[in-house]
Formats: C-alpha cells, sequence, structure tokens
C-alpha cells in the first residue's frame, strides 16, 4: 500500500460515508473520475465500514472484562433474574439475557444506566415504554412482562427473541418479495393492536423491527417514543406535544428522519396515519435497497419529504417491482393525509391479498413444471382476476384464479422476467396452500384413590372416561401459525359457556399463541384437565390460524397463575363464544392413525376451528 | 494495594520527560518499568477483585500512572506519552497471553497458565487479538496515526474523548481514524483465510 494512495482513499473515504444513495455515487464520480480501481478500492471499504459497524466489529476493548459499562456479572442474581449472558448495550442501558427463576423463562432484561435513572425525561420515556407496550398484547410486539426497581437497579423484563433487528438482516440478506410481504404484514399487523387502544408507534424504522431468526416471526420493538392519540388534548397542549416530540425523534437518535411523515417533519399533531408512511418508507427501502427521500443534508431530506414525490419503486428497484406492490407503497406515501391509507388494516389487506397473489403463482408453477417454475411475477393483470372475499367461498375461487392465472403467466412469461428470488418447491407437493391442519393425541392419567394409577396412555381420539381420569393434550401444526386451545366446561343450551384458557399460557411458548411448524405443545403445559363433579361433556376447542385472530388475542390476559385461565369477562367470553359459533360452519376432515395413535384434523381456508368432546360418567 | 511501587517515581518521570525530550533511548529503558508494573497491577485487580467484576483498562493505566510518576515533577503533557506506551504495553500483553492461550489450546499446553492471566482475555477472542495484532503492523507501516487510535481504543480501552486528549487531535478526526481504520481491518481480517 503506497502512501499517497492511501492517503487519496481514506480522503474520499471519509467523505463518502457521510453521504448516502445517489450523493455518494455522484461524489465518486467526481473524485475517482476514471479511476476505477481507485473507485472499486473506496466502495470495498465502505462495504467493510457498513459490515463492521453492524456487526460491532472490535467494539469492545480486547480485555475480557472491560466493557465498561456491564452493571451486571453473569452468574449474578437480580432479584428472581439470573443473569446469563450480556447481549449489548444502548443509548438507554445494557440489555442482557436471563432466566425468570420463578417460572424458568428466558427473558431479555433491560438494565437502565444509572445515567438515565437520574436523568428524569429519559427515566419518563423508559417508563412510557414500558406502560405502552405492556398495555398491548398482539404477537408481533415484543411482550412485557415486568417493569421495576431491584437494588436499586431499574429493569425491564420482555419476551427473550433470538434475532436480528431488520437493519441487520437488511445488510446481510436480500429479501425475497414474498418475505418483505410477510414482513411488512406483520408490522401492520402490531400497529393495528397499538392503534386499537390509540397508541401511536411514531419511530417504525428497520432498527425497530426485529425478525425472530427460528420463524422471521416480526415483533415491533420500542415504544418508547409512542404516545397515546392527541384528539382529545387542546391546540396548545398540541403544538407542545408536536415540537417536543419532533426534538426528541431528530435529536435523540441520529438518522431517524429518513422515516418521518411529512407531518412530523413539520411538528404537527400526529395520528395513526404517520405509523403507515413510515411502514411505506420501510417497505420501500425493503424494496429498493434505499429509502425514498434522501438528501445530502437533514434539510435536504426534510424538503425531500414535504415537497417531492419519490423515485417511483419500480424504477428505484433493481428488479422489477408487482404494479399493485407500487400503487400500496404510493397510497402509504401519500403527503395528503386523506389520500394515504386509513387505517393499518386497509393497507395489511392489500399487502395480504398480494401476498396471496405470489402464493397462487408459486402453487402454480409446481403444477406446472420445472419449466415454468423458474421465473414469474406477479403482475397487475393477475390482481385482475377474481378476488377473494370469504372464507368459506375460497377454496372454490382460489380454483379460478388459478386457472386464471396459468393462463396469464403463460401469456406474459416471455414478456417479463424476475429476479425476485423465489424459494424452489422443496420436498414432497405441499398441501393446498388454503389449508389448515394440526395433529393431536390424548394422554390420559388413570387415577384410584386420588393417586395416579398406572403409567398414563395416549389415545387418537375421545373415550368415555372415568370421572377421576385427567386428561393431556400433545398438538402440533405441519406449518407454524397461531394456536388457541380453550376449554368450555358443561353448561345448559341457554345458558352462558364458562371458558378457560389452555393454551397460549403464561407458563409457556413466552404466552404467545404463535407456535413454529411441528412445535410440539403440550396442553396444558404443567398440570392436567381434570373434570368437573357433574356430569357432561367437557368441551376442547382447538383453534389454529395462519394469522393471529383479533377476537381470541385478548383471551391471553386470562391464561396467568391467578386467572387460573378462566375468562371472567362475561363480554368477553361471549365474544369468544360467538367467535367459535360463526366458525364451525365448515367441518374439518378427521383422519385418525391408530398405530401412532394421532388424530390429523384438516380444512380449507385460513382458520382451522376443531372441537374434542371428553366426556365422563 | 499498600505496597510500594517497585521503582522510584524520580526515575519513571525522567525518563518521560527524556523521552517527551526526543530521546529514544529513554523509551527502551521506560518500556520495561511500564510493562512491570501494569502486569502486577492487573494480577493484583483479579485477585482482589470478587468473580466477574469488572476489569477497567483506563482505570489500570490511570493507576499505573499515579503510582509510577511523580505528580509534582512531571509535565502534564507526559501523561498523554505515558498512556500511549502503556497502550502498547497492554496491547503486547494480551497478545502475548492470546498466544500463550491459543498454544495451550493446541495441545501445546504442558505449560501451565496462571488463572489470573486467563481472565485477562475470553478464550473466544484469543485468535481476535492476534489477527488484528497482525494487521495493525500493516497499518503502522503507512498509518502509524490510525494505527494509535485502534491501539488506544482497542487494547488500552480508552474513550474517543480521551484519544483525542492523547494524540492531541480533534474528537471528530478520532471518529474519522477510528472508522477508516476499522473497516481497513475488517478488511485485511475478512481476507484472510
Amino acid at each position: 500500500m503506497e502512501a499517497e494512495r492511501w492517503a487519496q482513499v481514506s480522503r474520499i473515504f471519509n467523505s463518502a460515508i457521510e453521504l448516502d444513495g445517489e450523493a455518494r455515487e455522484a461524489y465518486l464520480k467526481s473524485e475517482c473520475g476514471a479511476d476505477e480501481s481507485l473507485a472499486h478500492e473506496v466502495k470495498r471499504l465502505i462495504d467493510s465500514h457498513q459490515r463492521a459497524s453492524a456487526e460491532d466489529f472490535i467494539a469492545e476493548p480486547a480485555f475480557a472484562n472491560s466493557s465498561e459499562s456491564k452493571t451486571l456479572a453473569d452468574g449474578q442474581q437480580l432479584g428472581p433474574y439470573l443473569i446469563l449472558k450480556h447481549l449489548g448495550a444502548g443509548g438507554m442501558g445494557e440489555v442482557y439475557l436471563a432466566t425468570d427463576t420463578r417460572l424458568g423463562r428466558s427473558v431479555a432484561l433491560k438494565v437502565l444506566s444509572a445515567e438515565v435513572a437520574h436523568d428524569k425525561r429519559r427515566m419518563q420515556r423508559f417508563q412510557q415504554e414500558a406502560r405502552m407496550a405492556s398495555s398491548l398484547n398482539q404477537p408481533n410486539i415484543l411482550t412485557v412482562f415486568e417493569f421495576g426497581e431491584i437494588d436499586a437497579l431499574n429493569f425491564l423484563a420482555t419476551e427473550y427473541i433470538e434475532g436480528k433487528t431488520l437493519r441487520q438482516y437488511l445488510r446481510s440478506h436480500k429479501l425475497t418479495l414474498p418475505e418483505i410481504l410477510d414482513v411488512s404484514i406483520q408490522i401492520l399487523s402490531a400497529l393495528d393492536a397499538a392503534h386499537e387502544t390509540k397508541i401511536v408507534h411514531r419511530d417504525i424504522k428497520p432498527e425497530n423491527v426485529m425478525l425472530r431468526s427460528r420463524d422471521q416471526v416480526v415483533k415491533l420493538l420500542d415504544f418508547g417514543l409512542a404516545k397515546p392519540t392527541e384528539s382529545g388534548s387542546s391546540t396548545h397542549a398540541n403544538d407542545l406535544e408536536g415540537e417536543t416530540q419532533y426534538k426528541t425523534a431528530a435529536g435523540a437518535v441520529l438518522g431517524t428522519i429518513n422515516y418521518m411523515s411529512p407531518e412530523q417533519a413539520q411538528g404537527l399533531p400526529l395520528d395513526e396515519r404517520t405509523d403507515l408512511w413510515s411502514t411505506g418508507v420501510v417497505i420501500y427501502e425493503m424494496v429498493a435497497g434505499q429509502v425514498p427521500f434522501k438528501g445530502r443534508t437533514k434539510s435536504h431530506t426534510l424538503v425531500q419529504i414535504l415537497e417531492n414525490e419519490p423515485v417511483s419503486l419500480s424504477e428505484a428497484s433493481p428488479v422489477p417491482v408487482p404494479d399493485e406492490l407500487k400503487r400500496i407503497v404510493e397510497k402509504a406515501l401519500a403527503k395528503q393525509l386523506d389520500e394515504r391509507y386509513q387505517t393499518a388494516k386497509d393497507m395489511a389487506v392489500d399487502l395480504r391479498k398480494l401476498r396471496k397473489q405470489l402464493d397462487v403463482e408459486a402453487e402454480m408453477r409446481r403444477s406446472v413444471g420445472p419449466t415454468l417454475a423458474v421465473e414469474s411475477r406477479a403482475t397487475s393483470s393477475v390482481a385482475a382476476g377474481p378476488t377473494v372475499t370469504s372464507d368459506s367461498s375460497r377454496a372454490v375461487k382460489y380454483g379460478m384464479l388459478l386457472l386464471a392465472a396459468v393462463i396469464l403467466v403463460g401469456a406474459v412469461w416471455f414478456v417479463t422476467k424476475s429476479r425476485f428470488v423465489q424459494k424452489p418447491p422443496t420436498g414432497p407437493l405441499p398441501s393446498p396452500i388454503t389449508q389448515q391442519s394440526l395433529t393431536y393425541s390424548i394422554t390420559v392419567q388413570k387415577y384410584r384413590d386420588s393417586k395416579p394409577f398406572e403409567q398414563p396412555f395416549q389415545l387418537a381420539k375421545e373415550m368415555l372416561f372415568e370421572r377421576d381420569y385427567q386428561i393431556r393434550l400433545n398438538v402440533s401444526s405441519p406449518k407454524s401459525g397461531f394456536l388457541y386451545v380453550l376449554n368450555e366446561g358443561p353448561h345448559e343450551k341457554e345458558k352462558p359457556a364458562e371458558f378457560v384458557v389452555l393454551f397460549p399460557s403464561s407458563t409457556s411458548n413466552s404466552s404467545s399463541a404463535l407456535i413454529a411448524d411441528n412445535q410440539q405443545v403440550q396442553i396444558p403445559e404443567t398440570s392436567w384437565i381434570k373434570f368437573d363433579q357433574e356430569k357432561g361433556a367437557e368441551r376442547v376447542w382447538l383453534v389454529f390460524s395462519a394469522n393471529a385472530i383479533a377476537e381470541l388475542e385478548p383471551i391471553r390476559a386470562y391464561a396467568n397463575e391467578k386467572k387460573m385461565g378462566l375468562i371472567d369477562d362475561s363480554s368477553l367470553s361471549d365474544r369468544v363464544q360467538q367467535f367459535l359459533r360463526t366458525h364451525t360452519g365448515s367441518k374439518p376432515t378427521v383422519e385418525q392413525n391408530a398405530e401412532l395413535r394421532q388424530t390429523r384434523v384438516s380444512a380449507p381456508g385460513d382458520i382451522l376451528v376443531h372441537v374434542i368432546d371428553l366426556e365422563h360418567q | 494495594m499498600t505496597k510500594p511501587p517497585p521503582s522510584k517515581p524520580h526515575e519513571i518521570t525522567e525518563l518521560l520527560e527524556q523521552w517527551s525530550g526526543g530521546n529514544q533511548a529513554a523509551l527502551d529503558k521506560l518500556y520495561p518499568l511500564v510493562y512491570e508494573e501494569l502486569r502486577r497491577l492487573a494480577r493484583s485487580y483479579m485477585r482482589r477483585e470478587p468473580k466477574g467484576h469488572t476489569l477497567q483498562t483506563t482505570a489500570l493505566i490511570n493507576e499505573a500512572y499515579v503510582r509510577l510518576v511523580d505528580q509534582h515533577q512531571v509535565h502534564w503533557q507526559n501523561r498523554s506519552h505515558f498512556f500511549a506506551i502503556s497502550a502498547q504495553i497492554m496491547r503486547r500483553i494480551l497478545v502475548d497471553h492470546a498466544r500463550r492461550h491459543l498454544h495451550a489450546k493446541r495441545g501445546g499446553g504442558a505449560r501451565k497458565i496462571s488463572l489470573d492471566e486467563v481472565m485477562l482475555v475470553a478464550k473466544e477472542r484469543s485468535e481476535e487479538v492476534l489477527m488484528l495484532d497482525e494487521a495493525l503492523a500493516n497499518l503502522a507501516r503507512v498509518d502509524p496515526r490510525r494505527c494509535q487510535v485502534v491501539e488506544l481504543r482497542y487494547f488500552a480501552g480508552l474513550n474517543n474523548t480521551q484519544i483525542a486528549s492523547v494524540l492531541k487531535i480533534s474528537e471528530n478526526t478520532v471518529m474519522r481514524d477510528w472508522n477508516l481504520a476499522r473497516a481497513w481491518l475488517y478488511q485485511q481480517l475478512s481476507e484472510t483465510p
């Protein structure tokens, strides 16, 4: 390495990393001119710079124990929490992996630095995050278990997610189109739940979206900036709020202005729609590899956000983009509030439809054969086919849609090519795309004189049980999805039902309804189902869905030791009953496998509802 | 803790003065004295602190400085010099340690490694330390200052403000130097098969 050359490389590098996207390209062009090897050298260095910061390369001094901010040591006990590992440090404090020794579950323990704890404003932010997040109960929002103070340390215990932030992920991966849609839909599901309770996140960006490694499930983080909507407050209060908000968002965390909505950039009062704008920016970035609004300086970026239309997604993207996705993103990025998506639900619906088209095509490519299966594209012409309207008619309509798609793709095949990587089908042909299935078995423990008698045994299907038998269910699904299991006690027809939540439970699966594919779930996790004294059938409802079920999500609040799973809110149990009644129209197919002592239930559509009647004498 | 420092503060102070004045021979004498003191301090830290206590490299060097140098006689700039050479020394201690550690792990380990030494560098970081040391030596040939920034930060645990004051450059420059050096080192390390 020549000193002169090195001086040149370092000068260009240092200026270039301050710029982004086009500005950087232009700068490199002007500095390196025709010297391609110089440009190449600088670009490689920039790439290494990005990787090095993403991976925290040599961020910690070499000394083993030298992370000077580390407050807790591995193996140390903080109240009921046993510290296992230091995971990292951020602006607010440090994060540890710990075990809650009371329940034996893993938690992420966020410990506030003393500096923050003494800072009233930051402390407020921390408490706000805890309050906001804990009031939300949705699988795509990080579950907050506890917020408290032990030994003068303020901490927040949350669900522990093994994964990466979307930002980290984007640095090393190119997301496929279906993946982009899945991530977006989940962000919107989280926002829908937050908006439902009148909470606006205000800081949607890839850094705040976590992807769980195991199954790519999205968890929305950082409700630190979130606030209840300000509909009721006076104009004066609004102004103040807006101003503070802008300062916090722009000042506290660098670089976040790229995701700001026009109203946020102006410090105006915010509502739910600001989050939809930011989600639009995130989708744009996932597709195009760059944010839609980006200037040389913050002020330039602000002007872009307020005044300019972004480069169209199809032009910005290195690969062809479905017209429908382009339309969705444009609608999310409408500068006028009334032209934008009005609810997260609406936006999610459009994305889901597009996602399904892709599924249909993938399915079609599988059935048409390998020559056509290489590449294809979801075009707006496919969207012109019949749209799916209801669960019951879905299967039939998919047939039609599939046919339409076969013909269309045959026609457009030679015209368009997409390089969106789509995973080739592997293994045996999967079951039809709109089918859900569950496999379950029943474990029975006999009792004599109140003592367990003989070894537990396994059944494929129900039998007429003795009153003192105790029962467990073992459930799994070949696909990941949301599982809800409820016990409906015996009751007279006219009387309202009483429900006990068996799954999710506070002692297993991090209180989440989401189970992984082929995950074996034992229900109940630690105890057994016991029969009531009165005669009659105990009904166990199994509900399984590709998506979280809004009507059933609230039951998770009852799945704890205090409530013993009993839903004692009669309006909620009415809603649950209503849901179960309306979803039992199409009977699932039931197949028993005597050899494996298992029952497999399957049904077309997105939601599977199956009831097991446990009768005793 | 109460043990007196092994060398006379005057001697070290004087050597520091001479070295700052441009006398390279002074550094050769200074080096082993500071080396011994830092090693000794690191060991005693490990012994007296409860398990899992955090060892702060900067605090260690500070303590060595207070113990070794006569505060009344030394010119304040010499403190920077002291930190600069301590960072080099810490690098050597850590690299030596990492080398022995890997050697022991690969079955050459008839030699007993004392507990305090083992605790200095986490096992999994030994390789990183060695590779980095090698890459840094290459960097030093073309760009000694940026190499020093890495040394002060990675091996001596100084923060940007402290590095800025030791090297008498602005914090912004420290940040830029760090970005560049780290990117370059990352590239070197990722190219090494």
